[in-house]
């Protein structure tokens, strides 16, 4: 494991530490600040950048796939059958197109 | 406690599957499985994870795998904040403990279960969690040793499973039409900022604002 795996996993769990104390000692005052609506906005703009970034190179067979794991997590809710017709979408569809 | 971790026993199968498929991943972009096992066990956060190895594997910036993790994680103040009540009367180290084995599922145990009995407090919450963080660890890690033992399954579509994954992740976090302009203009902005050759994790930072800010333009607009 280089430094980098290191430092990634110190930062991490710094950051995890010092984001769940500051719910502890500081979270009802977040709460009713103006930044609370922050907090509920920010990790679906996230989420959905990294979809993007994730795409944004792949051919169009990646972008077919993304639209079978959509439906799939559209109407499973489920993180593991996404990640299974995900895969198995990209790779038949890899197979034939690439 | 002992009725806390009996509770999340079902909860806890799922963790597993997630944490077993998470290991695997990990080993494959070259994570060790004593690393994950220190990973999980120290960051506790499925997600936060999974977004910053992902964007570590890709050759992301250190910085910028980083902070995309933590950030994911923003969403624990609120979650914290929430157990003020139910922790009011433990000790510190005992609060401490509470917050670094809460995680989204048997938070929200606890909270149904406490809304139903308000004799449900403090220990339930431990005791699921202490069932959840030893599942996530153990799990990741057996993954991990799996996947450090699998050929290299990039070419079978493997490194897709994340995409996939922030997809299904990104459907739980949808709260109705009015995520609809800012998530569309999140994606749009992100994707056209990579296609410009914009380095991804400047690219994802830069979208993620435009997101939050098409969402306070909308609050402000509707109010």
């Amino acid at each position: 494991m280089s430094h980098s795996h290191w430092i990634l996993i110190a930062i991490l769990a710094l950051a995890a530490a010092l984001i769940r104390i500051a719910g502890l000692l500081a979270g009802s005052a977040i709460r009713r600040s103006r930044f609370a609506p922050l907090l509920d906005d920010l990790p679906g703009a996230i989420i959905v950048s990294l979809v993007g970034a994730s795409l944004a190179d792949l051919p169009a067979f990646g972008w077919l796939a993304a639209t079978c794991a959509f439906a799939t997590a559209w109407v499973t809710r489920d993180v593991i059958a996404t990640m299974i017709v995900g895969v198995a979408s990209f790779a038949g569809l890899s197979y034939f197109l690439a | 406690m002992k009725q806390g971790a009996l509770s999340f026993l079902p909860l806890a199968l799922g963790v597993a599957i997630y944490g077993f498929a998470f290991g695997i991943l990990a080993a494959q972009v070259g994570f060790p499985f004593w690393g994950v096992a220190m990973m999980s066990a120290s960051v506790h956060a499925g997600s936060s994870q999974i977004v910053a190895v992902e964007q570590f594997s890709g050759g992301g910036a250190l910085v910028g795998a980083a902070l995309a993790g933590a950030l994911l994680n923003l969403r624990y103040i609120g979650i914290v904040a929430s157990l003020t009540e139910i922790l009011r009367h433990a000790p510190l180290p005992i609060r401490l403990l509470a917050i670094h084995i809460t995680g989204d599922e048997n938070w929200a145990l606890t909270m149904s279960e406490n809304a139903r009995d308000k004799t449900i407090g403090a220990a339930f919450l431990i005791g699921s969690g202490l069932v959840s963080i030893t599942t996530w660890t153990v799990f990741t890690t057996l993954g991990a040793l799996v996947g450090s033992a699998l050929p290299d399954l990039e070419r079978f579509g493997l490194g897709f499973a994340f995409t996939a994954a922030f997809i299904a992740m990104a459907r739980g976090m949808f709260r109705g039409r009015g995520d609809l302009l800012p998530w569309i203009g999140s994606f749009a902005l992100t994707v056209a900022l990579v296609l410009a050759g914009m380095a991804k994790a400047y690219a994802i930072v830069f979208g993620a604002v435009v997101g939050v800010t098409l969402s306070a333009l909308q609050r402000r607009i509707r109010s």
